[in-house]
């Protein structure tokens, strides 16, 4: 497959620090809580977004950390409006004001601010988030939306809300009002692998997750969304199922480690400046920023081109496949889940295992419910 | 004769991606428009030293089998871009003048 001469996007945690310390945050305690010697200075960031702008990136996505944490949050996104990009921000949006909502209006460059709302009452948001994060990461919300910032909201789903996703939905569909919100759950990574039993869902939970999120999709006209998490699994896993059961020919791009490509498109740099492929990879270090030409190391670093060779090497090689039906159907998922879960990236995700998930006692749910 | 030199607009990003096809981004409206390898060529020259004739000179310089019909191919497309706000004009304002783009 042929390369792009640069990324096309680069995500950046512009601090280590936050304000909350939540339950299944992947970031603290994975590679990507890189401290270094604190933050780096806004001037280091607006040198890179300059060669950011060489390199014809068109957009970066500031996390952290809580990004909305850096008293120096406006000059660093000003640098990004100079330098010919668009931006995104992935939040708690417990920081937001509307003064700050309207500066972000004014760029005429935000895509989006990713908001976390994990719940349709305080309870079941701030049992991972902590007391009073519900309602100041509302406060935040209805700051963006009032300022006419573009407002997407991510649920992540864990033990705590899994009862409770009616209520989200109608909550953030009916009674805030919002056009869609995404969906995700508490991954294997950081924190949540920590705090696994408290927060990763069961089988029994997943099984729930699933059935619940297609059906409140199929209500709702497609308004829930999902890149990860049990309902995109339930849509994968039944399209696997189908074409198990119907013997259908190998799907193109699959039986292979072909899941997620996105180093393909994206780069990524941790809050000390260390350039790595994703933030789902944060322990392999490319380089620097302001030190490494990113443009060539984007072309020519040997553990990214590894990386983007994944897609060939064959589910069947793997012991952890060995007589699965699934292998013609199946990409073997992210790779930082496989590094985190089977200490290599070059394996499939357990995680993300339908074999492992059914003879743990999963069920998929009733293909009806399908939107 | 047209004389009017067209100049890119600074703002637009060239992101050239396979094989020498590109898109032009504008972070204003975050839309993108494709360019063929002779769009590419063309958007270079478009930095207000080139009228669309000397740029369909300089393609002929540059490529075999360019069709008769290339300037007028090349104006179509320059003007496509200034409809769309990508491209401008110098401001002619006699010697010594500043250099604003308009268009
Ligand atoms: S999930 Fe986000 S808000 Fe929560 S601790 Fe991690 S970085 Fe902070
Ligand atoms: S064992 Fe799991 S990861 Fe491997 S092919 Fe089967 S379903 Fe996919």
């Amino acid at each position: 497959m042929k390369l792009m001469r640069t990324p096309k996007k680069v995500d950046i945690d512009i601090t280590n620090r936050c304000n909350l310390r939540c339950r299944y945050c992947y970031h603290f305690e994975s590679a990507g809580d890189a401290d270094g010697d604190g933050d780096l200075p806004a001037e280091e960031w607006l040198r890179f977004f300059g060669e950011l702008n060489r390199c014809a990136v068109t957009e970066v996505t500031l996390a952290g950390g809580e990004p909305f944490l850096r008293g120096d949050l406006r000059e660093i996104i000003r640098g990004v409006v100079e330098n010919r990009m668009r931006f995104a921000i992935l939040t708690n949006g417990t920081l937001i004001t509307d003064e700050m909502a309207a500066f972000l209006a004014s760029t005429k460059r935000c895509n989006y601010v990713q908001v976390s709302i994990d719940g349709s009452v305080p309870e079941s948001h701030d049992a991972m988030r902590g007391r009073g994060s519900f309602a100041r990461a509302l406060q935040g919300l209805q700051a963006l939306r009032r300022n006419g910032v573009r407002a997407a909201v991510r649920v992540t789903i864990h033990r705590k809300n899994v009862h409770d996703l009616e209520g989200i939905a109608r909550f953030l569909l009916e009674d805030i009002g919002l056009g869609s919100f995404g969906t995700n759950s508490a991954g294997a990574m950081g924190l949540c692998r920590k705090n696994a039993e408290m927060v990763q869902l069961t089988v029994e939970d997943r099984i729930l997750a699933m059935e619940t999120l297609l059906r409140l999709s199929k209500q709702y006209n497609g308004r829930i969304q999902a890149m990860a998490g049990p309902l995109a699994e339930a849509r994968t896993w039944l399209d696997m199922e189908d074409a198990r059961l119907e013997g259908r020919p190998p799907m193109p791009d699959r039986g292979a480690l072909t899941g997620c490509g996105c180093y393909r498109s994206s780069l990524s740099v941790r809050a000390d400046g260390v350039i790595t492929p994703c933030t789902m990879l944060s322990q392999i270090e490319l380089g620097r920023i302001n030190r490494d030409d990113l443009a060539t190391l984007w072309r020519e670093h040997g553990l990214l081109n590894a990386l983007r060779e994944r897609g060939h090497i064959p589910l069947s090689r793997f012991p952890f496949c060995e007589g699965c039906d699934y292998v013609p159907y199946c990409t073997g998922n992210c790779p930082g889940l496989s590094y985190t879960l089977a200490g290599e990236v070059n394996h499939p995700s357990p995680d993300a295992c339908l074999r492992k998930f059914l003879a743990e006692g999963g069920r998929l749910p009733d293909r009806a419910l399908l939107c | 004769m047209d004389v009017k030199k067209p100049i890119a607009n600074p703002l637009i990003v060239l992101r050239e991606e396979f094989d020498d096809w590109a898109i032009l981004f504008d972070p204003d409206t975050g839309n993108a428009f494709g360019l063929n390898p002779t769009g590419v060529f063309i958007w270079k020259l478009l930095d207000g030293r080139h009228n669309p004739d000397d740029i369909v000179n300089r393609l002929r310089e540059e490529a075999d089998n360019v069709p008769e019909d290339a300037g007028e191919h090349a104006r179509r497309f320059i003007a496509s871009l200034e409809q769309q706000g990508l491209v401008g004009y110098e401001i002619e304002q006699g010697p010594g003048a500043g250099t604003g783009v308009r268009g």
